[in-house]
């Protein structure tokens, strides 16, 4: 029943990639070397794969067809994602062309292919980095879960104010804590790995410790181990919004490249005639 | 059950043969007639019992006729179940555009014909049939009547009935619980000789010569053996509603089969449920594996003590505590001695390999046992390394099954293991004990556990079951969004919906598939690898 992840598929489309690779461009020398115009095979060559990479977000609608599993589909996108770059150099000869429209392109195409990078990366890293946090929350949840984690803190100020006749720790809250219980902070911190949430609560967070009684301390702690969950939470939604935000760069620019590359096919074949 | 149906009942010669002395005060006869049972009517039609359903009761027939159907087999439309078959491309391609963006649109006109009388009151619910004569002529059946006792085995066993019923004419049956059951068969020697004996002429035969210990036995042999071992039974039959409690308290009872340090005056085979297999640690006890169907304990102990006659006091090297319900065949052991062990080799035991390594390497095992997951045969299990939370499989999962996805991706975690919240098709599936309709069944072709929405009266008793809380209750709606109500009560009418394993969808799990990450799989616990994802 338990089903693999299995390398093959990858194997199998590096060594794909390899020799479309080299037979484009052992093609394209011939035909140079006969005085053709290479341009026009690697081009096309360079078209189909990009139509093809963008069959991946088309796979994600037709999930009701056997049409093969995504980590499969996801694996042929990165090595063709890699193959494409490597044609597109192929094709253009130059790592930075000298016409404004080719420039418009390189620069988009560059920029997917960045992102792609990227995304794939943070794909890799932050999952694992979610997985240590020991909770688990569903994006949608997280503005829910936080305004439930303020509510609980601000009972919990109100009646140590009640209890114990003291407002230091409302007056702490107020002028300090409500900051960071607020909204989600400490993004960046939270993506590269760093503890600044941690190091803040310890610090500016805590200041008004050493201020406060037996009784005031136990409503005290108490605000602090929520300040530790909502640490927490607040990765979570660090970690998850950039795992989503990343696709709406990537997508819509690589739409942007076809509709750019279209145009530079219809441009190149009406100059042609 | 009134006081005045008892005293009734107890007038009747088979009820009045049961000796009411033998029974102790704190459980009398009357007590157990009064709470364990209920007198039940079913019209000319009505089915009592399907093939394949489990069940937590026997029946009692007290007046009128039934048939039982030996051969062939009713058809599955007309015991209430799902006619499953695959989709074709171009039906699967066309959930694209037929989705309809209001969730759990029904098209109520089909529920139409299907056969269902009752309400939805799951007390009073029933399929029937409609045409008794026709079946009679094309079905090969047999007649019970007045004083028949049936369903005994499937509920004291937990195992499927074997056979579908249904009242001839109009009948009046006495339902006996499991508890009833268990209780008469203790107290009484008629009840008990007459379920034992029909257990061993029924169904122990063959379950002995499925274990490879007595499979090499001949007729007279193997008969000798059934004559001779003992049935026991541990737990309670509604471990789901016990265990449910029991973890929000977090201390689940485990009765204790066999204690490690003890005796072994037996192999136990397990029949029916899961027991957990432990040794002493520290002051705890370490979960070393589970049993389920099929599995034994304590060969290797018995096996060394008949080998090395000279060695005193051999003792179980491990504790057996039941999961649950657990049905036991106890072997004695001369009859091990007579039968089996001059003709086999010495066993080996992987248990105490295990007992061997670092605590941390079966700790996701001690989980899985403690959080019952044991019973899947097929959990989602996440790796939460690899997933990047793009929910990708929640809308594969939405778009296959009319824009309404059939898990929540949140479930219990450990380490980087998330056992999300969607159906796991268990072993053990207690959410098919009492469907009035038997609208939650087992497919024959597949044994997914399906919910077909024609017969699901919407009485929630699965979804009250599941001890994973994987059955949603849903109100269905129009197709501009409107909630459709019972014409005759006027409520919202409910629909239990879970995972059905995409079983009429061609290519298998949405789910599985949708992940690009690899991140999902459905797994059987004793075969799960965490590191099988990576
Ligand atoms: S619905 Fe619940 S009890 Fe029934 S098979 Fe699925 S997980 Fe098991
Ligand atoms: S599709 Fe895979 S990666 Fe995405 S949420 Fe589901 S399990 Fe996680």
């Amino acid at each position: 029943m338990s089903q693999r992840y299995s390398a093959v598929p990858v194997t199998t489309f590096c060594v794909l990639s390899a020799a479309v690779f080299g037979l484009t461009a052992w093609a394209a020398r011939d035909t140079w070397e006969n005085l053709g115009n290479p341009a026009i095979l690697t081009g096309y060559t360079l078209f189909v794969l990009m139509l093809l990479l963008g069959f991946l977000n088309a796979r994600k609608r037709l999930s009701m067809l056997p049409v093969g599993r995504a980590s499969v589909w996801l694996a042929f996108h990165v090595v063709a994602g890699i193959l494409a770059l490597a044609m597109f150099w192929l094709h253009t000869g130059t790592i930075w062309p000298v016409g404004l429209y080719e420039q418009v392109l390189t620069g988009l195409f560059y920029l997917v292919s960045l992102s792609g990078i990227v995304g794939y990366g943070l794909s890799r890293m932050l999952p694992r980095r979610l997985a240590q946090t020991e909770i688990e929350i569903i994006f949608e949840r997280i503005p829910a879960e936080l305004a439930e984690i303020r509510e609980k803190i601000e009972a919990l100020v109100l009646e140590c104010t009640e209890k114990t006749g003291s407002d230091t720790v409302a007056q702490h809250y107020i002028g300090t804590l409500s900051w960071f219980f607020a909204r989600p902070r400490f993004r960046i911190s939270h993506i590269v790995g760093g503890d600044a949430a941690g190091h803040w609560l310890r610090g500016p967070g805590s200041a008004a410790s050493r201020y406060l009684n037996d009784p005031e301390r136990a409503y005290f702690d108490q605000i602090i181990e929520l300040g530790e969950l909502k640490c927490l939470i607040d990765r979570h939604y660090a970690c998850q919004e950039l795992l989503k935000k990343w696709l709406l760069v990537h997508v819509p620019l690589a739409m942007a490249v076809i509709l750019v590359a279209v145009w530079h096919l219809i441009l190149v074949n009406v100059y042609a005639l | 059950m009134t006081e005045s149906d008892v005293e009734s009942l107890l007038r009747r010669p088979d009820i009045a043969a049961i000796e009411a002395d033998n029974f102790p005060k704190h459980t009398p006869l009357k007590g157990v007639l009064l709470n364990d049972t209920r007198i039940v009517r079913f019209r000319a039609g009505d089915i009592v019992v399907r093939e394949g359903d489990y069940g937590n009761s026997a029946f009692l027939v007290l007046e009128g006729s039934l048939r039982v159907v030996l051969a062939p087999e009713l058809p599955q439309s007309l015991l209430g179940r799902q006619q499953t078959g695959k989709k074709g491309f171009f039906e699967a391609l066309s959930q694209l555009w037929t989705n309809s963006t209001v969730p759990e649109v029904r098209d109520i006109s089909r529920y139409q014909g299907q056969g269902l009388r009752g309400g939805s009151d799951s007390a009073n619910a029933r399929v029937f049939l409609q045409d008794v004569p026709a079946v009679l002529d094309r079905h090969r059946t047999a007649k019970l009547e007045d004083g028949a006792l049936f369903g005994e085995l499937a509920a004291l066993g937990r195992v499927p009935r074997t056979a579908t019923i249904f009242a001839e004419q109009e009948a009046t049956l006495l339902e006996i619980r499991w508890q009833g059951l268990r209780e008469l068969r203790k107290y009484d020697e008629g009840w008990r000789r007459m379920i034992d004996q029909r257990y061993r002429e029924n169904a122990l035969k063959t379950h002995l010569q499925e274990s490879i210990m007595f499979s090499r036995l001949d007729e007279n042999a193997l008969q000798s053996v059934v004559d001779k071992v003992l049935f026991e039974t541990y737990g309670a039959f509604d471990w789901n509603v016990a265990f449910q409690k029991q973890r929000q308290s977090g201390n689940a009872k485990e009765p204790v089969i066999a204690r490690q340090g003890e005796y072994p005056d037996g192999v136990l085979m397990i029949r029916a449920g899961f027991a957990r297999v432990s040794v002493k640690h520290g002051n705890g006890e370490r979960t070393l594996t589970y049993l389920g169907a099929g599995d034994h304990f304590g060969l290797g102990e018995l096996y060394a003590a008949w080998k090395n006659p000279d060695i005193p006091d051999i003792a179980l090297y491990t504790t057996l505590t039941a999961l649950g319900y657990v049905d036991v065949i106890r072997v004695p052991a001369p009859i091990l001695e007579e039968h089996v062990f001059p003709f086999m080799e010495q066993p080996t035991s992987t248990t105490m390999d295990i007992a061997s390594k670092p605590v941390a390497d079966d700790a996701m095992m001690e989980w899985a046992v403690e959080e019952r997951f044991i019973n899947a045969t097929r959990s989602m299990v996440i790796d939460l390394e690899r997933c990047v939370r793009c929910d990708d499989c929640v809308r594969a999962c939405a778009s296959t099954h009319g824009g309404n996805p059939r898990f929540r991706r949140h479930g219990r975690t450990f380490d980087n293991i998330m056992v999300a919240n969607a159906c796991m098709h268990c072993a053990d599936p207690v959410c098919m004990i009492g469907c009035p309709t038997g609208a939650i069944h087992r497919t024959v072709e597949t044994g997914i556990v399906v919910i077909n929405d024609l017969t699901c009266i919407g009485c929630a008793t699965c979804a009250n079951s599941c001890p994973y809380n994987n059955i949603a209750m849903v109100a269905i709606r129009t197709k501009d969004g409107h909630t459709i109500a019972d014409p005759n009560t006027g409520k919202p009418i409910f629909k239990a919906t879970k995972c059905d394993f995409c079983d009429s969808n061609p290519g298998g799990p949405a789910c599985v598939r949708a992940c690009p990450y690899g991140a999902l799989r459905r797994v059987h616990f004793r075969e799960f690898n965490p590191a099988g994802a990576g």
